[in-house]
């Protein structure tokens, strides 16, 4: 009878060492760092049910918003990497970490804490301007913007937010001037463009349209590698001759130090709940367009926009002073 | 009209519809109990149940969201006048006054006031939100910052009609509210303040931990410390129901408070919070008897209860005309209707006239359900201070901790709650009030950050705030509150203050 239950109980340690053999074994949960009804958290939910159904574990999402994000990626990056704890992050989760270095503040957490895997969806942001303003194109933009220099103001999602970030590159990139009204979220600064308060913002795809649809908004150019399939008659920046791209993204993570075994049962279910019926149909309701990329590519693109928008932080934190 | 009238009544199909009704129910008798818990607000609420309507159909997925909204905001009055503790940020004025009541044995007609307030309020943002909608939300556009700092400046100056106690001790109270409100990430550069390297910090401090801190632990504490505790109430059915008196005096107050919550509502921001600060503080400078205040005056439940359910629905004006998310709450409403793809913008109401009118005729429901379901309900919900405080309170605690915790899954606030608690228990010790705090914290970041982006638009000009007509107009009003409340300091002439004499110290 003893050897039967120390049997038993060796067998147990034996499965709890050899972690990939019963991964997952129990609930995961998907830590969004944004409130509910944010891109991560309407990309995290549907992604989170398509894992349910190949994990056959459930997976709870969790919002743990703060401090643009700050606070649901430091959860993730210091939690124990045994893969039952993810994080849907968006882009922003490389900008943190280079504010934190411009302040000197202590870091809430480091980019190298985390490994990405998956990358589920992208989208290009769209320079819009107020009907009421006299220029259709880029160049007129540009145009006017050296009229007054100074003068035209732009609204964002906050200080080194989403929004601000590629109008920053723009900036630089044409060397112009303008009045930043930072606001606090994507809504609000559209809110604000829409009652004339500013001349111009950066909106996404999905956020834009009906605005654009119903005249109240005019679209200019897109930071898109090429157009956007919802908008074909808007051109992007590359193709008016300036080497700026930006996308806001959304994409899966774990602790850095999860088991090798481990993250290749999440690639490949993340790889086959991409491709989910379900997801699929959820994610075109959203208008969020899917850009699956797996781990190694994810990281390389994750590597390059990271170093973009390092620079841009550095830019801007001259500017500010 | 007669269209106005056509479609609502296409809409009273939708909403009559025994799915739609059954949600609508559900949603009101959800928010009612999440209200109820301390610390879980409306914001909460709908975005813990946001989820689980993805399933659903989008009208009944709103339906549903409304009636968890504005149950959650009638629920947070009942916790705030019967324990003192505000499960919102709105509720924080029903505090004062509706908890004084219930400590003379008149929680019920509190409660019962309050619930006939909230349908008043709720009834007129529904008719205002249906004929004026498309109107006032162009209009509420031309709110931008410079327009937005001049309303905050004059929620600031109804500071001075707030308390009954010394001006010197009020503004105090309001300053620290303010102090507190500068803790967090700076908006213009990104520079955090007194975080402490807390990366939780950097968001600033929420208003509920702190409310549900200084109100409601600190209640505990008082009552804790008292030499032997209070008697326990067994209210009798006839105290339970608002006397003729009651009603005379709160009729004025919910009326006056439905029209300025709706008008406050409509503008983009999150400036409804400050409607029930606003209404208090006009009632108080209305009434006749300003001294009653503080001491369990009916008025000081009426008007803030009805302005901050009609702040509720006015909020839906911008939302469901122009398909702008103006606040968190609506925010959260439209990533529920956005993930059936109906992309909400300027041409909703057209394209989607059944989700509108569907939704506007819902809201009518959804007020009689609340009536219905509260009123009964006052008898039930007094009867939990039959209870023992001995048990009651430890119960309340555990709630609290639990509430607070789970609004971000932060303990970090429960830190905050629990420090505030101790705070304001040293506070009233030594007679502060504490309502100037919460609306310190609750003002200090938006004026901050309207402030700021007004200049920013003029490139750091104070002369925009001259050249914009809405700005002047409510920057000289308040100008004329300001110096109205400041005349009995400058000229030491006897004001009601000096009349009461300026002992009134209960917070």
């Amino acid at each position: 009878m003893k050897h039967i239950a120390f049997a038993v109980i060796g067998a147990l340690a034996a499965a709890g060492v050899h972690a990939q053999e019963v991964y997952p074994g129990r609930p995961l949960t998907m830590i969004v760092p944004f409130p509910p009804g944010g891109v991560a958290d309407i990309t995290g939910r549907p992604t989170a049910a398509a894992l349910e159904k190949i994990l056959k574990q459930p997976v709870s999402v969790a919002n743990r918003p703060g401090a643009g994000g700050a606070v649901g990626n430091a959860a993730v990056a210091n939690a124990k990497p045994d893969g039952y704890t993810l994080l849907m992050a968006l882009s922003s989760i490389s900008v943190i970490p280079e504010a934190d270095k411009l302040f000197d503040r202590k870091p809430a957490y480091s980019l190298d804490q985390l490994a990405p895997v998956a990358l589920i969806s992208a989208d290009p942001v769209i320079l819009v301007v107020h009907p009421s303003l006299p220029v259709k194109t880029l160049k007129e933009v540009i145009a006017l913007a050296r009229k007054q220099p100074g003068e035209l103001s732009f609204s964002s999602s906050g200080v080194y937010g989403a929004l601000h970030m590629p109008m920053e590159m723009f900036l630089h990139a044409a060397k112009l001037k303008m009045r930043h009204v930072p606001t606090t979220g994507g809504g609000p600064a559209i809110t604000q463009l829409l009652g004339g308060h500013v001349t111009m913002t950066v909106g996404g795809p999905a956020a834009i349209s009906s605005h654009v649809k119903a005249g109240k908004l005019r679209t200019i150019v897109s930071w898109g590698a090429e157009r956007h399939p919802n908008y074909p008659e808007v051109p992007t920046f590359k193709e008016q001759g300036y080497d700026i791209v930006y996308y806001i993204w959304a994409g899966l993570f774990v602790p850095a130090a999860t088991p090798a075994p481990v993250v290749k049962v999440l690639r490949e279910a993340t790889r086959q709940a991409v491709a989910d019926p379900d997801f699929k149909s959820q994610m075109a309701k959203l208008n969020s367009p899917v850009q699956y990329l797996d781990a190694p590519e994810f990281a390389k693109y994750l590597d390059a926009d990271a170093k973009r928008l390092a620079a841009v932080v550095k830019i801007v934190g001259k500017v500010g002073g | 009209m007669q269209e106005t009238f056509n479609s609502l009544m296409m809409g009273f199909s939708v909403a009559f519809q025994p799915q739609v009704l059954m949600y609508a129910f559900f949603g009101c008798i959800i928010g009612t109990l999440v209200g109820m818990m301390p610390g879980l607000g409306p914001l909460a609420g709908i975005s813990l149940l946001l989820p689980a309507t993805f399933g659903l159909n989008p009208i009944v997925a709103i339906v549903l969201l409304a009636g968890v909204y504005y149950g959650a905001m009638y629920g947070g009055s009942t916790t705030s006048i019967l324990m003192r503790i505000p499960g919102e940020a709105a509720s924080v004025m029903t505090c004062v006054d509706g908890y004084a009541m219930t400590q003379q044995g008149r929680a019920g007609p509190a409660l019962a006031i309050a619930a006939i307030g909230s349908f008043f309020a709720g009834t007129v943002g529904v008719v205002g939100l249906m004929l004026l909608a498309p109107t006032l939300a162009d209009f509420a556009l031309r709110f931008g910052p410079p327009e937005y700092t001049a309303l905050l400046l004059m929620g600031l100056f109804v500071l001075a009609y707030m308390s009954g106690g010394s001006m010197l001790k009020t503004l105090a109270m309001a300053v620290l509210g303010l102090l507190l409100g500068m803790i967090g990430i700076d908006v213009m550069s990104g520079y955090t303040r007194f975080s402490f390297d807390i990366v939780e910090l950097g968001d600033g401090v929420g208003i509920v931990p702190v409310a549900v801190g200084l109100f409601g632990i600190s209640e505990i504490l008082l009552t804790a410390g008292q030499a032997e505790p209070p008697r326990v109430q067994q209210p009798t059915m006839r105290q339970l129901i608002p006397s003729r008196e009651d009603l005379r005096l709160s009729v004025g107050p919910i009326m006056r408070g439905s029209l300025l919550g709706f008008m406050i509502g409509i503008i983009p921001g999150s400036a409804h919070i400050i409607s029930s600060f606003v209404s208090y503080g006009i009632e108080r400078r209305l009434s006749k008897h300003p001294e009653r205040f503080g001491k369990g005056a009916i008025e000081g439940v009426a008007g803030p209860e009805s302005a901050n359910n009609a702040a509720a629905t006015g909020a839906f004006v911008p939302m469901l005309a122009l398909g702008i998310p103006t606040s968190p709450v609506t925010a959260v409403m439209i990533a529920a209707i956005m993930v059936h793809g109906i992309l909400p913008g300027p041409m909703l109401i057209q394209q989607q006239p059944d989700l509108f009118w569907g939704f506007v005729a819902s809201m009518y429901v959804g007020n009689v359900v609340l009536l219905v379901l509260n009123l009964p309900m006052v008898g039930l919900f007094v009867n939990l201070l039959r209870i023992p405080y001995a048990y009651l309170y430890p119960c309340i605690l555990a709630f609290c901790i639990l509430g607070c915790y789970s609004v971000s899954n932060s303990m970090i606030d429960v830190w905050i709650m629990l420090g505030m608690g101790g705070i304001g228990y040293g506070l009233r010790k030594f007679g502060f009030d504490l309502a100037p705090v919460a609306l310190g914290l609750v003002l200090g970041p938006m004026l901050e950050l309207s402030l700021r982006q007004s200049l920013a638009m003029s490139g750091g000009s104070y002369g925009i705030f001259l050249v914009r007509p809405i700005a002047v107009v409510m920057l000289v009003l308040g100008l004329l509150l300001l110096a109205l409340a400041l005349k009995p300091l400058l000229f030491k002439s006897k004001d009601w203050r000096s009349k009461v004499g300026l002992d009134d110290q209960t917070g």
